[in-house]
């Protein structure tokens, strides 16, 4: 009995050193800037000398700025597209994955590698592909004699941002939910089958419902990358035109550092992740549910 | 144990009385600045023994801006910094960052050798200099000599009369095609290189804000003459909003506003293309007198001393320095290619081989004197970016007429500047 108790002891000790050095990092990396950015939300500074409080200014001005409600609006047009888009197209690509009989890997991979490539350099090479006269609207052009305003309309070029991102995410969701599809017992279509199901039910009455759990995983990660977009409109539109890919990160980055004030791009932020975690509770009230095959 | 300490004392008070005072210098991340200034600052090193030059590039970051202010707030600022624009230094300037030059013992002297009284004034802020512009890149007209020719203009478009004609003669041969391109891009800081520069050409240098009243200065004649000539443009579908890439190189349109970093560049990538191009002013209106000069923008970057700075006098003392070295803006010439911000530059045969081997360089400096930074407002990102989504991009969609995109971004601006 009390050789056990000293080896949970011990156990609990080393889990805590073990433990200690992401508290540690988390204080200095997370708990600091987390403390300091709710100091700035209250103060009037611009880099130099001490913050002075100034009470709520920072958010009523930021609740009667148009431009951030722009930004805000931005995101919830930009996840109206995104959401489905990479929802079935991670699903496709799921199922496709789930059909391969060789080149898994491959495949998996290959797709993998947008997620993994510089975003400022894919943001360089879509805006010469999506040009007036870039190769696509070329081939457009020669086809079906029409040219796409990809990044000078401002609904497309909201859109093609979307497309972008898609194409940046859509293999790595798509893997998320592969491995929720290779969870699933065989048995239960076999039962499925047995019972006649046709494919639609199958598809509808079980491979949906036991990847909630995955959906709802990619639906959250959808939902805070909306909100983190930055470097792709930053690259290619600059938020324009008339301010319709312009993003709360940008709006962020922009009053920090170009418009030198740091107080309220803090305000800003704050306000931008309890929208974003609002929207992820939200979501995760009306999608989740309790799976089990028990 | 006295005695250990008595030779303690010996050894910290020679370490201080032979260490050299260390001056912290930040250059732009550029790599033929960087060339120049690490030569700069070894013969400053190797002359100099009393004080010692740290010498890096600005640290790397989203932008030079995000790196110094990071600096700035963290009180890890450097002693003396380039690449500073006039709009950033306002901003510092307005915060008490930047140490006051125009008081400093030698400042009136540095500015008349360097032959840059009339380009300091643009760069004051509240009647005081806070920085030392150290080149000034005008912005000229590039055109496609051979296309003109063909079209039977031995001469560049000189006015927007003119380029509306050139803008039919195109339109009417090939629709895909274009006279020029009207604006450079939708983020704030490409108003400098389109409606700004339009703006001091017209209005001969005058400011697109009044910075006595805190005033947009755009619903004057020129503003309204700037604004219908992009108008025109735009309406008649003489120009595009995207024009795509290189469009000026692959003769989709015949000009363009370009500074001279674009130099190079030609050169290099359109070798055939560069042999055809011949620069000109920014268009003017049609009453404007053909024998006045015109005026332009100045992409211009300077030198400021940080307020923060331990050694401000040994600062000041290293800057003294540097512009005092007969060949500094020669050196800086040949280095970087961009035209140092002194009014001599074609008098002063000190650059007289460079601009004889570099003709187009040449043209970029005769404008030197003509060419002006952005008004010193520390607003200068929010003025641009309203001047973007009100005036410009309106007209640009054709969603406002100019005279309500001008009515409308004024009002807008007014507001920011109050």
């Amino acid at each position: 009995m009390n050789s056990k108790s000293t080896l949970k002891r011990r156990d609990a000790r080393k889990g805590a050193a073990f433990s200690s050095i992401y508290v540690i990092y988390s204080v200095i990396f997370w708990g600091y800037p987390f403390v300091w950015l709710f100091v700035l939300a209250f103060s009037k500074w611009k880099y130099f000398g001490s913050p002075k409080f100034n009470g709520i200014y920072n958010f009523l001005k930021l609740f009667n700025d148009p431009v951030f409600w722009k930004s805000f609006l931005n995101i919830m047009n930009f996840m109206l597209y995104f959401i489905p888009l990479v929802l079935v197209g991670s699903l496709l690509f799921a199922m496709g994955m789930k059909r391969l009989k060789y080149g898994k890997t491959f495949v998996g991979l290959a797709f993998l590698l947008a997620n993994i490539s510089s975003g400022v350099a894919y943001s360089i090479m879509f805006s010469k592909m999506f040009s007036e006269n870039g190769p696509l609207n070329q081939m457009l052009d020669k086809l079906f004699g029409v040219r796409i305003p990809w990044f000078t309309n401002p609904q497309w070029a909201l859109f093609s941002i979307v497309i972008i991102v898609v194409w940046k995410f859509v293999g790595y969701y798509g893997l998320i939910i592969y491995s929720g599809l290779n969870s699933i017992p065989k048995e239960v279509y076999e039962a499925a089958k047995i019972d006649g199901a046709t494919r639609w039910e199958q598809f509808r009455f079980i491979t949906l419902p036991l990847l909630n759990p995955s959906i709802v995983m990619i639906l959250v990660f959808s939902i805070t990358l909306s909100f983190g977009i930055f470097t792709e409109p930053y690259m290619i539109t600059g938020g324009g035109p008339l301010r319709s890919t312009l993003t709360p990160m940008m709006l962020m980055y922009t009053t920090a550092f170009q418009k030198m004030d740091p107080a309220y791009s803090a305000t800003m932020s704050i306000l931008v992740a309890l929208m974003s975690f609002g929207i992820i509770w939200l979501t995760r009230k009306i999608v989740e549910r309790d799976v089990s095959l028990t | 144990m006295k005695n250990k300490f008595l030779v303690l004392f010996i050894i910290i008070l020679t370490t201080i009385s032979f260490s050299k005072t260390k001056i912290v210098f930040w250059t732009a991340p550029n790599p033929n600045q960087e060339a120049f200034w690490k030569e700069m600052v070894s013969r400053y090193n190797s002359q100099n023994g009393d004080m010692e030059i740290e010498w890096s590039t600005i640290p790397a970051a989203g932008s030079s801006e995000e790196a110094i202010l990071t600096a700035v707030a963290s009180g890890r600022a450097p002693d003396v910094c380039t690449n500073i624009f006039s709009g950033f230094s306002a901003q510092l300037s307005e915060i008490g960052a930047l140490y006051e030059m125009s008081s400093l013992p030698g400042f009136g002297d540095l500015v008349k050798n360097r032959k840059m009284e009339n380009i300091m004034k643009s760069w004051e802020y509240d009647g005081k200099s806070y920085i030392i512009p150290l080149y000034s890149n005008s912005v000229l007209m590039w055109w496609r000599k051979d296309i003109l020719k063909e079209l039977g203009w031995d001469n560049p478009p000189r006015t927007y009369s003119d380029i509306y004609k050139l803008s039919q003669q195109i339109s009417t041969k090939d629709s895909d095609k274009f006279s020029i391109r009207v604006i450079q891009g939708r983020n704030w800081n490409d108003r400098w290189f389109d409606y700004i520069t339009y703006f001091y050409a017209a209005g001969q240098g005058e400011s697109y804000v009044d910075l006595d009243r805190y005033r947009a200065n755009i619903s004057g004649t020129t503003g309204k003459e700037v604004a219908k000539f992009i108008e025109t443009m735009f309406k008649n579908k003489w120009t595009a909003v995207d024009l795509g890439d290189a469009a000026f190189y692959k003769g989709y349109i015949v000009g363009s506003l370009k500074g001279p970093w674009e130099i190079a560049y030609a050169k290099n990538q359109f070798p055939d293309v560069y042999n055809n191009i011949v620069l000109s002013p920014a268009p003017v209106p049609d009453n404007y007198p053909a024998d006045k000069p015109v005026y332009t923008f100045a992409d211009s970057k300077g030198l400021v001393i940080f307020e923060t700075s331990k050694h401000k006098k040994e600062a000041w003392e290293f800057v003294k320095w540097i512009f005092n070295q007969k060949d500094f803006d020669s050196m800086w010439l040949e280095y970087t290619q961009m035209p140092p911000a002194r009014e001599d530059l074609l008098e002063n045969p000190l650059f007289e081989n460079f601009f004889k081997e570099n003709p187009y360089a040449a043209e970029y400096a005769k404008f030197v004197k003509y060419a002006i930074p952005p008004a010193q407002t520390t607003k200068t990102v929010d003025i641009q970016d309203e001047m973007t989504v009100s005036l410009i991009e309106p007209m640009m969609y054709g969603t406002k007429t100019s005279d309500d995109a001008i009515k409308d971004a004024a009002k807008k601006i007014n507001k920011l500047l109050w």
